[in-house]
């Protein structure tokens, strides 16, 4: 939505030509369809620039009959028509219509090829993006934004499908218009072709002067539009503050301002690029007349035929798009390069090293630790040390409750424990294993999170539940949507367990999403579990039933829990006291409250000083 | 779209335009003309100076034309711009004087959308139709005269030829149509599954599902694809079959001509012209069908335009509004209900209270209790259905918005602040405060550190304020509503944001303040801690006041507020201060 944020998409790619013979290599299966391709045009365009000589001497045949028969007028001759050679001309007809219809029938099998190759390379790319994605570490999400992600997924993969369906075939059908009408030319007269040439450094004089000038105007009009967009999105955001400070006459004011420069900016664009349309055909009308009156001299003077005069004017008109049809293709094609090369660099990006595979021990009831920290340290960054020397023992069963005030970074220790991130030094031990020599698939079958954001994927509340464990029974997941009270809501809905939940997430509420996710959680039945409590974001009765169902599934487990209730917190076997990203301290909350430091702060500043109880 | 076109088009700069384009229309079918008088009587004859002089006039012709579409490129670029901008401004205008009901039952995100990308789809289209759509039937008719006046006989090959175009684009849109339309939905469903693996790695890697994400993707890849080949073939057909039935008419044109020619009837050079008048007849035919392409897709734009500039406000001013008493500062609510359009049961149910200045009032109660509802009634973001609210002794009904928004300052939930910079949106309630006065608002609501570590107040401010933290713009916000001189300040569930030492320092600091103190000051919140000093307590649970009176009051006798109490504090844990 943000389009207008005067984001400057790079149009020029840094490699063109490596870009290039990458993207080439991408098709390098359909090599042969695109030798068809390329050579159906050849023969296409070849037929097309023939005909127009071919028909001219129709009418050169019109012609000497008329001039014939006119001088059999002149001669005193009755005719009663003109003495013109119908079967010379149908003969002449024939052969052009084939010609004609054979260049249709090349022009269609080359654009079904090239379009099915087309449209195959963007499925093989966007197949290779998307399992890429799932190859690159987590940080990589976390350093690039989804919005710019996406736009590689969707709008540069729209460029190179469009630029490889129409552009490839339109650079060849160009050039060699250009390079065929010029030798039809010239077969027809020499000094005509001259005449005809002219065009060419004119169209070049146009193209440079309102080049520049428009794409000066249009980088002024985008941001001017983006700047306009950033107005309406913010008072739009603030509607019922600019409301309530009485501000809407000024923002109004404001607004118009924004509105004035934009209208100056785009009209200016608008004019000068839609310039080029009415010059060129000026270029190509003084090309016209040009031939037409010299032409006619010629023809007069005997030295060219009137059918030749006719196709050359044929070919003058086919002369001059293909100029400006290349001016337009090199823009296209930058702009594709760019996008290949923004789309080759997610597919450069370094992997996960995914070489462990070292086995996990049977999970065993005997009473070692669960979940080992041993001397970890941690940074994102590496010029700010977040966690160091950090040691933990959680025994079965035991619960670790992680504090802090909000943007503390209580989700690194998530990270950490689901390998989203691996540890800097140190280790983190699960049941004695380092986790960074066993597979992550392998290490997170052990575990299940149950998060604040309630990602669902579109698709059945069913299918969304059975996504904890792939090869859960269907009575697996019903009962794991009771455990988590979820199972009446959904049996209310039109289409129960078959309801498709869509992105906006509009047909069920936030609280019931978060059910959801319990279900999944269930269903997964993991030796660790990780939660993130819920805050007060739903209605009381819903909260009410989260917190039941997140209780049941704790209960017996070994869990970290991202806490916000004192009850949680005072539970807990283990205390990770969390601040700025630091690990603060830790403790249970006895002994935290005794050592008088930031927990006792914390929990002192919320519950001591208001004589509450 | 024709109803925003009569309404923000200048008619004489359409008429203009259209006189231009006509202008460039007749010199353009011109030429073809008078080529062919070179080859009849210039050439048939022998009359060179004939040849220059017919050359002369079409110099002439080609500059005159360059001229007219020069000045119908002009009109049309800044009329379809003008025509945008003033769309847009009275969108704008529409929207942010438009009342809290009317802009939800949009939505913002819609809203947005609405006023930059539709605004734009009708200006592109009416570049569109100044240009080619005015063009083509000009062209069309204007060929087609000429056609007719070169040969009348000749021009029966159009009877063929438009029917014959005509049906074969009709049938190349009936089928490419529904597919392009399928096609888009299935690039949807493409993008959508790959957002979802964006925004769910972690969950999708936590369960190990990634190859279930891949087989999702791998069947929106195919799907859009087998459709993609399909659609693109289709359309493959089009540029050459239409090709092939231009140079099939003229073909024609050249056989039934000759035909007109031998039995003199009708003059060489006629039909060199003619052809190039069928090319250029067949081509405008086509682009007159391309209007039945282009227009839909702006009635959709000017169909949702038009929808917003249609809403009716339900909160108006009263027609003779009195001024507000310039008395103590007082908050009344006096039986108040209050129903969300079309709901059916009453989200706010019989709300009785008073306060005077100095005093805080606090409401306490779980999400969606209530109680943003209810603070949403003091400034008239929405109407009460039965029972009156006073400010200041005065029915809100009775003074205008203005007026009432004078004398109300509020923060919300969600902390808005606009790029500029610290000062600006300080100021924003208040467009005289000197710099003490800032530095004191900031002081009180515990932000002036940060401000002066980000450097005073003309440090900018991004948009959304995004080059600050939540606490951080939910303390600038309050500051901002501090300022501001007003009878009742309103902290809705402002200081949720903030770690519990800085929200009970602010608490004090508000206590304090002289300004505030000269209003009534209503705080919603969840935590007991934040409302527990307040004069009186509100307690609100499904739209009713359960228990109103002091934190000792309620704690003693009120069910849901002990509830509340317990659920945030470990029972019989005793904590004394």
């Amino acid at each position: 939505m943000r389009n207008g944020r005067g984001s400057v998409t790079k149009q020029r790619p840094q490699s063109f030509w490596g870009t290039t013979i990458r993207l080439f290599r991408y098709m390098g299966r359909w090599i042969p369809g695109i030798v068809i391709v390329l050579v159906f045009a050849a023969i296409a365009v070849i037929l097309q620039i023939k005909t127009p000589k071919i028909l001219g001497k129709a009418t050169t045949e019109l012609f000497k009959g008329v001039l014939k028969g006119q001088a059999e007028l002149k001669a005193g001759i009755p005719i009663h028509s003109l003495p013109v050679d119908f079967g010379k001309i149908g003969q002449i007809l024939l052969v052009v219509g084939i010609m004609y219809a054979a260049a249709a029938v090349f022009n269609v099998i080359q654009q079904v090829i090239m379009n099915w190759i087309a449209q195959k390379v963007v499925y093989q790319l966007r197949r290779d993006l998307k399992q890429k994605m799932q190859h690159l570490p987590i940080s990589y999400y976390d350093t690039h934004s989804n919005g710019d992600l996406m736009s590689r997924m969707a709008n540069d993969m729209d460029n190179i499908g469009g630029t490889l369906q129409q552009t490839l075939s339109q650079l060849v059908t160009s050039v060699l218009t250009f390079f065929g009408v010029l030798y039809m030319m010239l077969t027809i007269s020499g000094w005509l072709t001259l005449v005809a040439l002219l065009s060419v450094p004119l169209s070049l004089v146009v193209v440079m002067i309102v080049a520049p000038k428009s794409q000066r105007f249009f980088a002024s009009q985008q941001k001017n539009l983006g700047l306009l967009n950033d107005t309406v999105e913010e008072t739009y955001a603030g509607h019922t503050v600019v409301k309530t400070f009485n501000q809407e006459q000024n923002t109004q004011e404001q607004f118009e301002k924004h509105n004035e420069k934009y209208y100056r900016s785009a009209w200016k664009a608008q004019f000068v690029s839609s310039l080029i349309f009415p010059l060129m055909n000026f270029v190509k009308n003084l090309d016209y007349l040009a031939v037409a009156v010299i032409g006619g001299i010629q023809v007069a003077n005997g030295q060219v035929s009137l059918g030749n005069v006719q196709a050359f004017l044929q070919y003058t008109n086919q002369f001059s798009q293909p100029i400006t049809q290349m001016a337009n293709l090199t823009n296209t094609i930058q702009a594709t390069i760019a996008s290949a090369e923004r789309v080759f660099a997610v597919l450069d990006e370094k992997e996960m090293d995914e070489s462990a595979d070292a086995a996990l021990p049977a999970k065993t009831a005997d009473a070692g630790n669960v979940i080992e920290f041993d001397n970890v340290a941690f940074q994102y960054d590496p010029k700010t040390p977040l966690i160091e020397d950090f040691n933990l023992k959680v025994k079965p069963g035991e619960m670790v409750a992680i504090v802090g005030p909000t943007g503390a970074g209580k989700t690194t220790i998530i990270n950490l424990l689901e390998r989203f991130y691996d540890v800097g030094s140190g280790q983190i031990k699960y049941r004695g294993e380092n986790t960074t020599s066993v597979s992550r698939p392998e290490l997170r079958k052990h575990f299940a999170m149950v998060l604040q954001d309630t990602w669902l994927f579109t698709g059945s509340i069913f299918d969304n539940i059975r996504y904890g464990r792939e090869n859960a029974s269907d009575e697996e997941v019903y009962a794991a949507a009771k455990a988590a009270h979820a199972d009446t809501f959904i049996r209310q809905l039109p289409d129960g367990y078959d309801t498709v939940l869509n992105e906006a997430a509009s047909n069920i509420s936030q609280g019931q999403r978060q059910l959801l996710t319990i279900a999944r959680a269930f269903v997964a039945d993991p030796d660790v579990l990780i939660l993130d409590e819920a805050t007060s974001s739903v209605d009381t009765r819903t909260e009410m039933l989260i917190q039941q169902a997140m209780e049941r599934l704790l209960a017996g487990r070994t869990s970290f829990v991202v806490a916000h209730r004192l009850s949680t917190i005072q539970n807990a076997e283990n205390i990770v006291v969390m601040n700025h990203g630091h690990i603060v301290e830790t403790g249970n909350h006895d002994s935290l409250l005794a050592a008088d430091g930031f927990y006792a702060d914390l929990y002192n500043s919320q519950f001591a000083g208001n004589n509450l109880a | 779209m024709m109803r925003l076109a009569r309404k923000h088009l200048d008619w004489w700069a359409v008429v203009l335009a259209v006189g231009f384009m006509i202008i460039q229309v007749i010199c353009d079918l011109s030429l073809p003309t008078l080529t062919s008088d070179i080859i009849d009587k210039g050439i048939a004859q022998n009359d060179i100076g004939y040849i220059w002089q017919t050359g002369g006039k079409m110099l002439l012709l080609s500059f005159i034309g360059v001229l007219g579409s020069a000045g119908n490129v002009y009109y049309a670029a800044t009329q379809s711009q003008r025509m945008g901008q003033r769309i847009r401004t009275s969108l704008f205008k529409k929207v942010t004087f438009s009342s809290t009901e009317e802009f939800e039952t949009v939505g913002n995100a819609s809203l947005i959308t609405r006023t930059t990308n539709d605004v734009v789809q009708i200006q592109n289209v009416m570049v569109q139709m100044l240009r080619m759509m005015l063009m083509a039937p000009i062209m069309l008719i204007g060929a087609g005269v000429l056609a007719y006046v070169k040969s009348p006989k000749l021009t029966l090959v159009f009877l063929v030829a438009l029917p014959v175009l005509a049906i074969f684009t009709g049938t190349i849109m009936y089928f490419a149509v529904p597919l392009f339309k399928s096609l888009q939905k299935k690039i949807d469903r493409i993008n959508l599954t790959f957002r979802e693996g964006l925004t769910g790695v972690r969950v999708i890697r936590a369960f190990n599902q990634d190859k279930f994400e891949q087989d999702r993707f791998e069947g929106a890849n195919q799907d859009y694809t087998q459709t993609g080949i399909k659609v693109f073939m289709i359309v493959s057909l089009m540029f050459p079959v239409i090709t092939l039935i231009i140079s099939g008419t003229n073909i024609g044109i050249v056989w039934y001509g000759g035909q007109l020619i031998a039995s003199q009837s009708m003059a060489v050079g006629n039909l060199v012209a003619f052809m190039t008048y069928a090319t250029q007849i067949l081509i405008s035919f086509m682009m007159v069908s391309m209007i039945f392409v282009f227009v839909p897709r702006a009635q959709a734009s000017a169909a949702r335009i038009n929808e917003v500039m249609d809403l009716k406000s339900k909160i108006n001013d009263a027609d003779q509004p009195v001024s507000l008493a310039d008395t103590q500062a007082s908050l009344t609510f006096d039986h108040v209900n209050f129903r969300y359009t079309g709901a059916e049961e009453l989200a706010l149910a019989n709300v009785n209270f008073n306060a005077t200045a100095g005093q805080t009032v606090a409401i306490i109660g779980g999400t969606g209790s209530g109680k943003s509802t209810l603070v949403n009634l003091i400034p008239r973001l929405f109407d009460p259905e039965s029972g009156q609210i006073r400010v200041n002794g005065t029915a809100l009904t009775a003074v205008s918005q203005h007026d009432l928004h004078q004398a109300i300052s509020i923060t919300q939930q969600k902390a808005v602040l606009f790029s500029g910079t610290i000062r600006s949106n300080m100021v924003y309630g208040m467009p005289d405060a000197t710099d003490s006065q800032i530095w004191h608002a900031l002081d009180v609501a515990q932000a002036s550190d940060f401000v002066k570590e980000e450097g005073g107040l003309d440090a900018v401010v991004e948009q959304d304020g995004d080059n600050f933290s939540g606490g951080q713009r939910q303390r600038l916000v309050i500051a901002r509503t501090i300022l501001k001189r007003a009878s009742v300040y309103i902290f809705d569930d402002s200081f949720s944001a903030l770690d519990f030492k800085t929200d009970s320092l602010l608490r004090q600091e508000l206590r304090k303040d002289e300004q505030v103190q000269n209003g009534v000051t209503v705080i919603v919140a969840q935590r007991v801690s934040t409302v527990a000093d307040a004069d009186l307590i509100l307690v609100i649970d499904g739209g009713k006041i359960v228990g109103q009176g002091t934190h000792e009051e309620l704690k003693a006798t009120n069910k849901t507020y002990q509830e509340i109490l317990d659920s945030q504090l470990r029972k019989g844990d005793v904590v004394d201060a």
